[in-house]
């Protein structure tokens, strides 16, 4: 289009976007000027036919045209209705990442030490906690574990140095002794929180893990209470879909004292490497308060009766999300603490 | 423990395959943790519990299976009661005498002298049984101890009698300097804890746990010394202890043997010595007292009902407990007089027959039922306070670690924090890893920014609350907030994808958010340099923000990165939350906003500035804050731009722009006046 005046063609902008009231138009206007066979277009496929001195202030002005033009449509554009705006210059594209602060996660073991605390407190209990430092009586001799016998021997003990009689204490269990001295039943209450074993760390052990331990004291609580109770847990976390037994076990600060299986998650009972082939996850301990425990708590035993139940944080997590070795708890790797 | 199918049914008659009796094992709480078939036979094995040492002999196994089956029980006609009686009284004929220092430490201690023993390779069939359960075979006289220890948990032990002095065997605590070389080859330095069997001249044996080296019965062994005896559980748990052994021995005794059975057990292996190692017998000597005292239990059967939650009948009770050899007598309709047999140590209270009813009668045949629960509601505000700082970190961003107590010693020292305190340490670590129960939780974190550091990751936001542990007077924990953050982070905004480097102020940002949400009033940050604040909430401090010097970066191996660190303690803060809030009316009139932008010297306080500000003010400056803060191009350097937005506001009526301006403007002199600042 030689011979073509830069001056003319801004005049004729100037009164053409003055008309337009669309966003139609507006963008007929757009493709007229600026489209790929558009009047700029046009001007630029000119330039290679002009003389060599001319190339370089046409090209300028080229240049400086196409700036009036897209100031003229950003202009016009805001004049429009939102709507319509949209739908031609948009800036939101769907398939663009949202803008919003990017939130944090909450541990794995913080979240299943909640939900199970969660269960219990809907069903009335409190929720208590204890020091971590405790005494060797209420880690033991308080809960009917002679010093000298073998059943200590699941409780090996980190001591402290320094302070004679003090360790870190191997069970959330000393909290029962300390809740039953502080409270009169009737005591509903679970206990979260950290313990101590000196146990080398390997896929399946830690030093350092996660209990919750309940207990329910009261006139005529029984062992049928206690399988009830624990059945409406199981099925409230790992689903109504599973089974449940009570084995027979031994606790020194429980009699009769039950181990609780529930069916396993993967295979459904028919044997998987995760349940070691026997269809059973064992899940928690549990069973009826020692009346020994009641004495050494001011508790009568003739009078009052009740069941307590402890478990592993990290098993039932582990059992939950599908995680295959504990010492991915503590090692804090962005990549595993964003999954939850 | 190891039992085969097989060898249970010498004692009792099973007429269920061993899959279904492994279930049933199981569910009366013996845990059957395999089971497998081997050469004909199956073998199970089984988890014990500390309180059933009866249950670590096949024997025990067996009367288990008669009970959880209905089947009769075979108890051996050696076993006996009256052969008992005969076996003691024909005791003592015999040249060797046996001395117990302590009858306390020895209830009981038989010696039985077996000559001309042919020692070699075992019958086929005790070798295969033992062998089964995973026992090596030696030679004939110590499979036949060995053997028997499995049967009847019984623990034997056969000397060579030519290698000991004959005249006396003493059963004492080692002396001093006393030493032996055991059956494992190991030399063994013995203390005063430790309880050893002795002739004359020196030790044959550490009692209850191993036999001597040179004693042992060997390939040219003709006359045997055979030990079966009684040892208190808590001495041999020490001497094992001493020792650093455990055996099949000791982890017997520890438990409780049947003393009623020693001379029994002592008898029976006479017997299999003489069929299969062609020997004769010349004495059998006892010291001590073998007939342990009669236990008895009173049983109300309606307690059994009342904890079970069932209703028994006295004659159900009295038929399972018959079951498993209690000797149970009606004393009124429903209270049994139980009569505890000698191998049954663990029970000795009502309780402990209500486990045997409910285990027999089965687990699974108690129905449930729901506890009405007198709900306590006591409100755990701690509990919900972390909960509300862990909802608050995550929502801007931060992850929640949880990072171990225990910590090295090492590692503490090279992240230079000043103490005001000792670290408690622990007494038996596992390793040097855990020695120190942490005094800080900047040191897990620290790690574990450096891990995350190194698995290349732009950014590190996290944050732990968990106790940390002072060595006062007593032992203090003290749960404490920390922070951790390095990098940068990257978000989208309008603009465009920005990146923000972490600095002290998002750390502090943080918990001020914390402390907005809390309702604590009246904080403060104290620079204490340019790397470090000291946090305080009404005049207390409460923790401190810092960045990690060069020497701290180095011992957590982090290179060309900054790690911003905060550590306040929850305890102090919790003290000042107000989490219950009061509401303010809203201003009923409408307010003026003006702002005012300027350039400021640094170095010059801006918090005390607002403070001057806050106060010239009065009484229609509602609020004034920092709304802009920039460096840059246009400003000089060594000066900061700043902009103060004021609200000018008033509960009796709407202000108008007169009556604001000479407030604001008195504010603007001021700070042109006191501040040298340049107004823009």
């Amino acid at each position: 289009m030689p011979g073509m005046d830069i001056n003319s063609i801004k005049t004729q902008i100037d009164s053409e976007a003055q008309g337009i009231s669309s966003a139609g138009e507006l963008e007929e206007f757009r493709t007229k000027y600026l489209g790929r066979k558009g009047i700029l277009a046009q001007l630029t496929g000119t330039i290679p036919s002009l003389a060599l001195e001319q190339r370089s202030s046409f090209g300028r002005e080229v240049n400086a045209l196409k700036d009036k033009l897209l100031f003229v449509i950003a202009e016009k554009q805001k004049t429009l209705l939102p709507g319509q705006k949209e739908t031609t210059f948009s800036s939101f594209d769907a398939g663009m990442p949202g803008i919003a602060q990017e939130l944090g996660h909450i541990h794995p073991l913080t979240r299943i030490t909640d939900e199970i605390c969660a269960i219990f407190s809907r069903m009335g209990f409190s929720v208590v906690s204890g020091p971590e430092i405790e005494t060797e009586y209420n880690n033991f001799t308080g809960l009917n574990i002679p010093l000298e016998h073998p059943s200590r021997e699941a409780f090996d003990t980190f001591y402290l140095k320094d302070y004679a009689q003090m360790l870190l204490r191997s069970h959330t269990s000393p909290v029962q002794v300390r809740a039953m001295k502080e409270r009169k039943p009737p005591l509903a209450i679970v206990v979260p929180g950290r313990v101590y074993r000196p146990d080398a760390v390997d896929a399946s052990h830690s030093f350092m893990f996660y209990q919750v331990e309940g207990f329910l004291v009261d006139k005529d609580i029984k062992f049928s209470d206690l399988k009830g109770l624990l059945e409406i847990f199981a099925k409230a976390v790992f689903g109504n879909d599973i089974k449940m037994r009570f084995r027979p076990h031994f606790f020194p600060f429980t009699e009769p004292s039950a181990e609780v299986d529930i069916s396993c998650i993967i295979c459904k009972g028919k044997g998987c490497s995760v349940c070691g082939r026997k269809g059973w996850l064992e899940i928690l301990g549990s069973g009826m308060i020692h009346p020994n425990v009641f004495k050494h708590v001011g508790i009568d035993p003739k009078k009052y009766t009740g069941f307590a139940f402890g478990m592993g944080v990290e098993r039932i997590a582990m059992l939950k999300y599908g995680i295959n070795d504990i010492r991915l708890f503590f090692e804090n790797d962005l990549r595993f603490l964003r999954q939850f | 423990m190891r039992v085969t199918y097989n060898w249970l049914k010498d004692f009792v008659e099973i007429k269920i395959p061993a899959k279904e009796l492994a279930d049933k094992l199981t569910m009366a709480g013996l845990e059957v943790v395999s089971l497998e078939e081997k050469a004909g036979d199956f073998i199970f094995e089984i988890e014990i519990t500390s309180n059933r040492p009866d249950w670590l002999s096949v024997l025990g196994v067996a009367r288990e299976v008669a009970a959880i089956t209905g089947a009769k029980l075979r108890v051996p006609s050696f076993l006996s009661a009256r052969r008992s009686g005969r076996l003691n009284s024909q005791a003592n004929k015999g040249s060797l005498k046996i001395k117990i220092e302590n009858k306390k430490d020895c209830p009981l201690y038989t010696a039985r002298i077996i000559k001309n023993v042919k020692v070699g390779p075992s019958p086929d069939w005790i070798r295969r049984r033992l062998e089964l359960i995973g026992c090596r075979s030696v030679n004939n006289v110590v499979d036949i101890t060995n053997y028997l220890l499995y049967e009847l948990g019984e623990p034997l032990h056969a000397f060579d009698l030519d290698k000991i002095n004959p005249e006396e065997i003493i059963v004492r605590r080692a002396k001093p300097q006393e030493k032996i070389i055991t059956i494992d080859g190991e030399e063994n330095r013995l203390s005063g804890e430790v309880l050893v069997i002795a002739d004359k001249d020196k030790t044959i044996a550490a009692a209850g746990v191993m036999g001597g080296r040179d004693t042992e019965v060997s390939q040219g062994t003709r006359n045997i010394l055979l030990e079966a005896a009684s040892f208190d559980p808590i001495v041999v748990r020490r001497s094992r202890q001493a020792l650093g052994k455990s055996t099949e021995s000791s982890y017997r005794f520890e438990r409780g043997v049947d003393s009623s059975m020693v001379s029994q057990a002592s008898l029976k292996a006479a017997e299999l010595i003489r069929e299969c190692c062609d020997s004769e017998e010349s004495g059998f000597m006892v010291s001590g007292v073998s007939k342990p005292k009669d236990i008895k239990v009173d049983l109300d059967t309606a307690y059994v009902s009342k904890i079970l939650g069932i209703n028994l009948a006295a004659a159900k009770v009295k038929h399972i407990l018959t079951r498993l050899g209690f000797k149970v007598k009606h004393k009124s309709k429903n209270i049994l007089i139980v009569g505890v047999p000698s191998f049954r140590q663990d029970v000795r209270t009502q309780v402990d027959l209500v486990e045997e009813v409910a285990r027999i009668f089965g687990y699974e045949l108690i129905p449930s039922s729901v506890p009405a629960i007198k709900p306590c509601v006591t409100i755990s505000e701690r509990r919900d306070l972390v909960s509300a700082i862990k909802n608050i970190l995550t929502g801007l961003g931060a992850n929640e670690a949880i990072t171990y107590s225990l910590v090295d010693r090492a590692g503490l020292n090279n992240l230079g924090l000043k103490l005001d305190f000792g670290p408690i340490e622990i007494m038996n670590p596992l390793s040097q890893e855990q020695e120190i129960l942490s005094p800080t939780l900047m040191l897990g974190l620290g790690r574990a920014v450096s891990f995350n550091l190194n698995q290349r990751q732009e950014h590190v936001a996290i944050f732990e609350i968990a106790n940390i542990f002072k060595g006062a007077k007593e032992p203090e924990e003290e749960l404490t907030l920390g922070i951790a953050l390095s990098g940068a982070k990257s978000f989208f905004t309008g603009q465009g994808l920005v990146k923000d480097e972490a600095g002290l102020s998002n750390i502090k940002g943080m918990l001020e958010a914390v402390f907005v949400l809390l309702g604590v009033a009246g904080y403060e940050f104290i620079s204490q340099g340019e790397e470090r604040a000291d946090i305080y909430i009404q005049k207390k401090k409460i923790g401190s923000m810092l960045k990690l010097n060069r020497q701290a970066l180095r011992s957590l191996e982090i290179k060309n990165r900054d790690v911003f660190l905060l550590e306040a303690s929850l305890d102090k803060l919790f003290a000042f939350a107000r989490p219950n809030k009061i509401f303010t009316p809203l201003p009923k009139y409408p307010g003026i906003a003006r702002d005012i932008s300027f350039i400021l010297k640094e170095g010059l306080s801006v918090k005390d500035i607002l403070a001057l500000l806050k106060g010239k003010g009065q009484p229609l400056l509602r609020e004034i804050r920092v709304a802009d803060y920039y460096k840059g191009s246009q400003i000089p350097l060594g000066y900061r731009g700043l902009t103060l937005a004021c609200l000018y506001s008033s509960n009796e009526r709407t202000l108008t722009e007169k009556e604001v301006q000479p407030i604001h403007d008195l504010l603007c002199e001021t700070l042109t006046r006191d501040f040298a600042a340049k107004i823009r």
